[in-house]
């Protein structure tokens, strides 16, 4: 019996995934808050314990992430790109683009039979498609990021954001709330912009109908359904998400 | 019988207005807020009394800026990019390039006898505006007034790697929290929107004079870090957050002038000094 450990120690969380024959066993998620190396052995620990595991009995660890070289204990870093790729092909064999959206940045990834990465443009200059939107958008409309998705299922009447900005569209949802636009209609048509901001990534990286949305983006499904609608497909959505990186790192380790 | 006209500037962020005759009679300036984008009415009023006129007593009204179809009083509506061509030719006949830094966008106009030869614009990503040095401001717990003041004193600017305004303020934060002065941090935000105005002005010929407006033309820091990058010296008009309401009453007058001399009377707004019912 074989154990092998994936940590993605991301700018927002870090994700833990265990696996035996490549197959998920138990994962943790932590926030990162501003000590990355104490996150990465939280997550792990959290991950080892729902198997009543101890780290003796993992055989290999693979880190990746924003901060993978903090989780020092890991016997090998690998970018958090390729375990993407990789965690993906693992899940959802036909997937072919994928989009990871993170807390800070958004990339799309596009990649072949084997998982392995084809073309890829990360996102690092604006924030205007990554998660740091979104947060934004719950601070000013005062509900929980967790909200978001199901709140913008209800609107009617998206807002219409004349700016991919995260900054100006926050005043400019202001503005609007000032005038009377409900909140669900505010956060569609945040989504709609960050949708479209995505599709840019996308058509640059290279579209394909198969693909999948990752990182926390891939929980909120009204942004999720906006980009369906951008891409005019359906996207793939892991069980959960955010992990899919951690996953792709203990595949890794699996082969080390 | 002395004529009066009004030039109203909604900019995001502050709202101005300018009484002209055959000088200029008042002027007020007040914030726009979200509110306050219907209430264009009040800075008028404001405006006439300092002036000592009736509403009556204007023969035309020009609104501007980003809000201006929220003036439902004005006889019509010119972009501020006209507007500010001609305010600014109006006080500083020698200018050839204006920059101009606002809360919420900056450009780039080349003006040739008070009118628009070519401009630039960037109001889709708020990096190299006014409010990036407003956010910064807030974060660092410096009043923005005092922003140009301090960076004067700084050793040397700290270098800020991220563009986007969201990712710059973290990225703030994190040297702040590491020790890096209040004085290099604030050189280094000049420093970032300098880089970024003036790559965008740059798309134009840079032709003397060049005059810095809006805002950011009253942060005497910015200003010294674009002498620099666009390596020339900068006119600042004695109150830049005007030029463009200015403009619009010169061009109230001048329009009216021109109806007069071709014996017509222009169209008014049957608009009273009302609120705005309809937003943009």
């Amino acid at each position: 019996m074989a154990f092998f450990l994936g940590i993605d120690v991301g700018s927002g969380w870090t994700k833990a995934a265990i696996c035996e024959d490549n197959e998920l066993k138990s994962y943790a998620i932590v926030p990162s808050g501003g000590d990355y190396k104490k996150a990465a052995k939280e997550a792990t620990n959290l991950a080892l314990k729902k198997l009543n595991l101890s780290v003796k009995d993992i055989k290999c660890t693979v880190a990746t992430g924003y901060g993978a070289t903090m989780a020092d204990f890991a016997n090998d870093v690998i970018s958090d790109i390729s375990c993407h790729a990789k965690g993906i092909s693992v899940l959802f064999s036909n997937v072919r683009t994928v989009i990871d959206i993170g807390a800070q940045f958004t990339r799309a990834i596009t990649i072949d039979n084997d998982g392995r990465i084809i073309n890829f443009i990360m996102n690092e200059k604006c924030a205007g498609g990554s998660g740091k939107f979104l947060q934004v958008t719950a601070r000013i409309l005062h509900v929980n990021i967790e909200e978001l998705g199901r709140l913008s299922l209800e609107s009617k009447k998206p807002v219409e954001f004349t700016t991919a900005c995260a900054v100006f569209a926050e005043s400019e949802a202001i503005s609007r709330i000032s005038e009377g636009a409900r909140p669900e209609d505010i956060v569609a048509g945040i989504h709609k912009a960050m949708a479209s901001k995505i599709m840019t990534l996308v058509t640059r990286v290279g579209m394909n109908p198969d693909y999948a949305v990752t990182g926390g983006g891939g929980k909120d499904i009204g942004l999720v359904k906006a980009i369906d609608n951008e891409l005019r497909s359906k996207a793939y959505i892991p069980y959960e998400p955010q992990i899919t990186a951690a996953l792709g790192a203990a595949i890794f380790a699996s082969s080390k | 019988m002395k004529r009066y006209f009004a030039g109203v500037d909604i900019g995001s962020t502050m709202t101005k207005v300018v009484i002209f005759s055959d000088r200029i009679e008042a002027t007020i300036i007040g914030p726009t807020g979200p509110e306050h984008r219907k209430l264009a009415n009040k800075v008028m009023e404001e405006a006439l009394n300092l002036a000592q006129i009736r509403f009556e007593n204007l023969s035309y009204i020009i609104a501007t800026g980003y809000g201006r179809i929220n003036v439902p009083f004005a006889d019509r509506q010119i972009t501020e990019i006209t507007c500010h061509a001609k305010g600014l030719h109006s006080l500083l006949p020698t200018v050839k390039t204006i920059v101009d830094i606002g809360g919420q966008d900056s450009k780039g106009i080349k003006i040739k006898d008070g009118k628009v030869v070519s401009f630039v614009m960037n109001d889709k990503c708020a990096a190299g505006t006014g409010r990036f040095i407003e956010i910064m401001a807030d974060s660092i717990g410096v009043p923005l007034e005092d922003m140009g003041i301090i960076s004067l004193t700084a050793e040397k600017a700290a270098p800020i790697s991220s563009t986007c305004t969201v990712f710059a303020e973290h990225e703030i934060i994190n040297k702040l929290a590491s020790g890096e002065t209040i004085p290099n941090l604030i050189a280094g935000i000049h420093e970032s929107v300098a880089t970024r105005v003036s790559a965008m002005v740059k798309k134009l010929t840079i032709e003397q004079d060049v005059a810095v407006t809006g805002g950011g033309a009253k942060n005497i820091g910015l200003v010294k870090v674009l002498e620099k990058k666009l390596g020339c010296s900068i006119i600042v008009p004695p109150e830049p957050l005007i030029t463009g309401a200015l403009g619009a009453s010169v061009l109230a007058k001048e329009i009216f002038e021109k109806y007069e001399r071709e014996g017509q009377m222009p169209v008014r707004s049957s608009c009273g000094l009302q609120e705005a019912k309809i937003f943009s």
